[in-house]
């Protein structure tokens, strides 16, 4: 039991000698230049091809894979629910009373009714993981916090993101879509897969569609039948200067980037190898915000750095096998001073100010998350 | 740039079509093609012409009726007829009378005198159980292995009670297999100086000899995987035999460029792979080797045989240690076969791809300085080019 | 994730009504009881070790309601309930040796249990842990792990067991559902379980690098027209709308945070001119406060224990 619990947790220990985790660790943490196993920079990602629409099934799909084979595939459906307005509001007189209410209250008119988190639904299939295992949940958590966490602000121009993804979906007071978000990947992961299911979800989402709307006002929707006219969930600006440019999005949906700190140095998309070293490990989840050309924070989580579960390396000095006599007096607490080359389990948790430049890294002018979300853009969306 | 997003490639597009050579046509009649006539057609050239399939087969093909033949591995009969058919899916070998199917790609089958790199999975109270990308655990019993002390002595209780302190889960041991059990798994030994337990630089598995990339690696096997012994090199991007092969020598020493010093090398044939600083004392013993007496060396091997603790390495053998890591992961993603030549070919070929780029681009600006290590897309074909000239 | 085995009834079988027509009355709309204490101050609660006897270590804790909240219950204006205040205990089982099926571990493993009584909150909880209670126990898992020193204990196992009797609420009751766009609560519940866990494993002697406590920031607006403030221990239920929180475990004696998870837009924080941080810096330094104020409770109460257990020899 706790053996499968072990390894579903957040934190998937991989078997690494006290040698190696030592050998990654120091290299990792050289300051300024470290030098990770592969000979990535720092904030380099590893390259992956990606691709949208490819299910025909789907209101909007995509899949994303790594040069080792690992493929994400992301589907999005979409069906017409009817609103459960206010369960608590008995009465469907003043149910209507209620929502005059709310539309007093609310200044922005239109958007009356807001939506309702739960109307987006995110399952998580990893091979090798029941989808209750806490792995998935906790992925499909992270991620769908910060995606109907995203509200746009104060941005005038796109009137239906105005409560983000959940005011999209409202249609009118009692008819809403709920949003089905299926993330499938297609092999075990090498690495931790947060980095690769969020992008492709990404992208899913970007191409998603939703039929025209033809009902007006308050009567039962219907839609157009026609899928050429079917508009996109996340609008697309119209200030498209030519059809061949890429269309530009006024919100984007959020990307959630993991990152970690060894020593003094901050790494993007780390593989398993250097997770196992990480001194903190970070899920941060950015969007590009509207109204100005920063980036935004939506959310962070921390995730449990497999290093502390590690095993120690023993110093030379107290290896008995090189003393060649009887062991040493095996002194528990002995191990408490660092020794270069000996591998000790990372204890404790993260400054401040570790999470602070983490944090600015990605959100700077120019930083990884502008980068990131430029290479996503460049991904031609059908 | 942080980030690169390729538009998906599509390998190998072109639909198989046996004999049409009209191009045009092609979308029209494949279906008809693959269904109709390509398979039967193959058979019946098997069976006319030479008696013996050649090229590849797939399993449940008829390899040959002739009863001449006697069946080898990855074959099978059935009692009722003389035909020998196979069972996977690879390429016919004849040696002498005997017909066997080595497949494409399978797992390492450990053979006496195999050189391996292993993981420690398991300890038990008198042996430790060691993954070596077979199908099943081999095992190293601790009678296998050189107890400190310098002296040849009985394993007593007390070795048994500290077993851990020998080699504990997730340890790193290079090792020869010194039998194969019926059911094909391998024990293992270590009673030579130059086996025990690896430090001071970094692991990847690739796909060994019959073996495939282990499931803790970063690098999936390439493309094939079992490798005949003097084939010649595959065309990059061709379903060519990649991964490591038995060779003459599978532990050699570099000398790293820029300043590097010396990097050692072990290729385990079963594709676990081991690239590390060459430890301060393993010069000074080897060309002690000579002169010095059988209990003598026993305690200066001795000294480091089970240690955990690296040494210090500089940052410019950890930089050349990681190029040479890339440059084997470049060779088994296009399928190329990794042995001492190649490796040191493709090293080469990495110091002169970034001299080019070197030139090309400004020297001053440091974020491009950083990550040039990292050796996918261009430059591995640039290398790959190298490699097979 | 839904219970497969079993047929269960409807998930929301049990809310009880509240009636519209009193939410509409003049007391109705304006019931919400607001927030009385400074926006640094913290609201005060009852932390307990050793009320289990067969567990190696336990503790209990409570949230004293809140001084609006006390007032609405003793003279109730409205059908609308009232906030609850967190009510957890906790167990701690162990060290114990593992199973054999499980591998050799040189370390502690730490295996965490979040589950909210049927009871806990206004939507009934099924008995099978749901999506909610799992990320809950993964949170929980990262805060307690960074603390204690888990190779003291090698080949066993330690089993923490947290019970909410009394979940926070995400929203005032009165309010249309989901007009938090978040379950701001499960902050809250998450910083007394972090709270509650580490005065259990301290009561279990387990060793530790320091006593971890939990601490929440929020950056509220209570009218539309105004920038968010920061505010410390939040109760969600008495704010209009909630833009950003954040909960952190944090060890005062090495400055440092062993769990960290904060949602919501912080960009648009009203801090002071001189004040250089952004809005997130201000809300982890802000959960971080929280958390040192929850630590003195911590300290004493483990304190006390180990005074009472001197008392009895």
């Amino acid at each position: 039991m706790s053996n499968q619990r072990q390894a579903s947790s957040a934190s998937q220990v991989p078997h690494l000698s006290p040698a190696e985790l030592s050998y990654l660790y120091t290299s990792l943490s050289l300051p300024k230049n470290p030098i990770r196993p592969d000979g990535r920079s720092p904030t380099q990602f590893r390259p992956l091809s990606a691709e949208t629409n490819i299910l025909p099934g789907t209101n909007g799909s995509a899949r994303i894979g790594f040069a080792d084979g690992t493929q994400a595939i992301v589907g999005v459906k979409a069906s017409v629910e009817k609103t459960i307005l206010a369960a608590d509001t008995l009465d469907s007189r003043s149910l209507a009373q209620h929502g005059d209410a709310l539309n007093r209250e609310g200044e922005e008119g239109s958007a009356a009714v807001s939506g309702q988190g739960e109307w987006v639904q995110m399952s998580i299939e990893i091979p090798g993981y029941r989808d209750d295992d806490a792995l998935p949940v906790f992925l499909g958590e992270m991620m769908r916090e910060s995606l109907v966490g995203s509200v746009a602000g104060g941005s005038e121009e796109v009137k239906e993101m105005a409560g983000g993804l959940k005011g999209r979906l409202v249609i009118n007071k009692r008819w809403h879509w709920r949003l089905y978000i299926d993330v499938l990947l297609l092999s075990q992961p090498l690495a931790y897969p947060l980095p690769l299911l969020s992008l492709t979800t990404h992208l899913a989402l970007l191409s998603t569609k939703l039929p025209k709307l033809k009902s007006t006002g308050e009567e039962d929707p219907f839609f157009d039948d026609d899928w050429a006219v079917a508009e996109y969930l996340y609008p697309r600006s119209n200030k498209q200067s030519s059809p061949s440019d890429a269309p530009t999005y006024p919100v984007r949906p959020p990307v959630t980037l993991l990152v970690i700190a060894v020593g003094e140095n901050v790494i993007f998309d780390p593989n398993r190898e250097e997770i196992a070293v990480a001194d903190a490990v970070l899920a941060i989840s950015i969007t590009r915000s509207s109204d100005s050309e920063n980036m935004k924070l939506l959310s962070i989580r921390s995730i449990d750095p497999p290093s502390r579960l590690t095993q120690p390396g023993i110093p030379n000095s107290e290896n008995v096998n090189m003393l060649g006599g009887p062991p040493a007096s095996s002194n528990q607490s002995g191990g408490q001073e660092e020794v270069g080359g000996v591998w000790r389990p990372r204890r404790g948790g993260v400054q401040r100010s570790v999470i602070t430049r983490m944090i600015k890294t990605v959100l700077q002018k120019g930083g990884v998350g502008e980068e990131v979300i430029q290479g996503l853009e460049g991904v031609k969306v059908e | 740039m942080a980030i690169t997003i390729l538009a998906p490639v599509v390998e190998n597009a072109a639909p198989y079509n046996a004999d049409s050579d009209d191009s045009l046509s092609v979308a029209s009649d494949e279906d008809v093609e693959m269904t109709g006539t390509s398979r039967p057609h193959k058979r019946q050239r098997l069976q006319g012409e030479s008696n013996i399939a050649t090229g590849i087969v797939t399993p449940g093909e008829v390899v040959t009726d002739d009863p001449q033949w006697m069946r080898g591995h990855g074959t099978y009969t059935t009692p009722l007829s003389t035909s020998i058919i196979a069972t996977v899916a690879g390429t016919v070998l004849k040696t002498n009378k005997l017909l066997s199917v080595t497949p494409m790609r399978a797992r390492y089958i450990p053979e006496i005198g195999d050189l391996v790199v292993g993981r420690i999975v398991e300890v038990q109270s008198r042996r430790w159980k060691v993954d070596v990308a077979a199908p099943l655990l081999a095992q190293l019993p601790l009678s296998a292995i050189n107890l400190p002390g310098g002296i040849l002595r009985r394993r007593t209780t007390a070795d048994e009670l500290q077993i851990r302190t020998f080699f504990s889960e997730g340890d790193l041991v290079i090792a020869e297999v010194q039998s194969v059990h019926q059911d094909g798994s391998a024990s293992l030994h270590t009673r030579t100086l130059k086996y025990g337990k690896l430090r001071n630089g970094v692991f990847l598995a690739v796909s060994g000899t019959g073996g495939s990339g282990a499931s803790s690696s970063s690098v999936k096997g390439g493309r094939g995987t079992k490798s005949v012994a003097g084939s010649s090199l595959a065309a990059p991007g061709g379903s060519g035999t990649g991964g490591v092969v038995r060779s003459r020598r599978q532990v050699w020493t570099v000398s790293g460029a820029n300043g590097g010093g010396d990097i050692q090398i072990i290729l385990g044939v079963n594709g676990y792979i081991h690239i590390s600083k060459l430890a301060d004392g393993a010069e000074a013993a080897s060309s002690a080797t000579e002169n010095v007496s059988i209990t003598r060396l026993e305690e200066m091997a001795s000294s480091s045989i089970y240690s955990s603790q690296n040494e210090d390495i500089s940052a410019k053998t950890r930089r050349e240690i990681a190029r040479l890591a890339q440059c084997i992961r470049v060779l088994v993603q296009n399928g190329v076969r990794v042995d001492e030549e190649t490796v040191m070919k493709a090293y080469d070929a990495s110091q002169e791809v970034d001299l080019e780029i070197g030139d090309e681009e400004d020297e001053d600006d440091e974020w491009r300085q950083e990550g040039r290590e990292y050796l996918e897309g261009a430059k591995a074909q640039q290398i790959l080019q190298y490699v097979m000239r | 994730m839904a219970d497969r085995r079993r047929i269960n009834g409807p998930p929301a079988g049990t809310r009880p009504p509240v009636y519209a027509s009193l939410k509409e009355s003049k007391t109705g709309v304006s019931e919400r009881t607001l927030r009385q204490r400074q926006p640094t101050e913290l609201r005060k609660f009852y932390l307990k070790t050793g009320m289990i006897p067969t567990a190696s270590g336990s503790s209990y804790l409570e949230f004293a309601p809140s001084a609006a909240l006390a007032a609405a219950r003793s003279n109730p204006k409205s059908l609308i309930p009232p906030s609850s205040a967190l009510k957890v205990a906790c167990t701690v089982h162990g060290p114990k040796p593992l199973p054999r099926s499980v591998p050799f571990s040189p370390n502690l493993l730490l295996t965490t249990h979040v589950k909210f009584a049927p009871f806990a909150a206004r939507k009934r909880k099924g008995h099978v842990r749901d999506t909610t209670e799992r990320d809950l126990g993964v949170h929980l898992e990262t805060a307690l792990r960074g603390a204690i020193i888990a190779e003291r204990w090698p080949k066993s196992g330690l089993d923490i067991t947290l019970t909410i009797v009394e979940a926070e609420d995400d929203r005032w009751w009165g309010d249309a559902p989901d007009s938090h766009d978040a379950s701001w609560g499960m902050l809250n519940v998450l910083a007394g379980c972090i709270t509650a866990a580490s005065a259990a494993i301290a009561d279990a002697h387990i060793d530790c690098l320091d006593l971890v406590s939990g601490g929440v920031a929020a950056l509220v607006s209570d009218d539309a027209s105004t920038a968010p403030r920061l505010v410390l221990d939040v109760d969600p239920a008495e704010h209009r709308s909630i833009q950003s929180a954040c909960v952190v475990a944090y060890m005062p004696a090495r400055d440092e945070i062993t769990e960290l998870w904060l949602k919501g837009d912080s960009s648009r924080a009203a801090l002071e001119k001189s004040d250089g941080r952004t809005g997130h810096e201000a809300l982890i330094d802000g959960a971080v406060d929280a958390a040192r104020g929850a630590n003195t409770i911590l300290t004493d109460a483990v304190r006390e224990s180990i005074a009472r257990s001197f008392a009895q020899v």
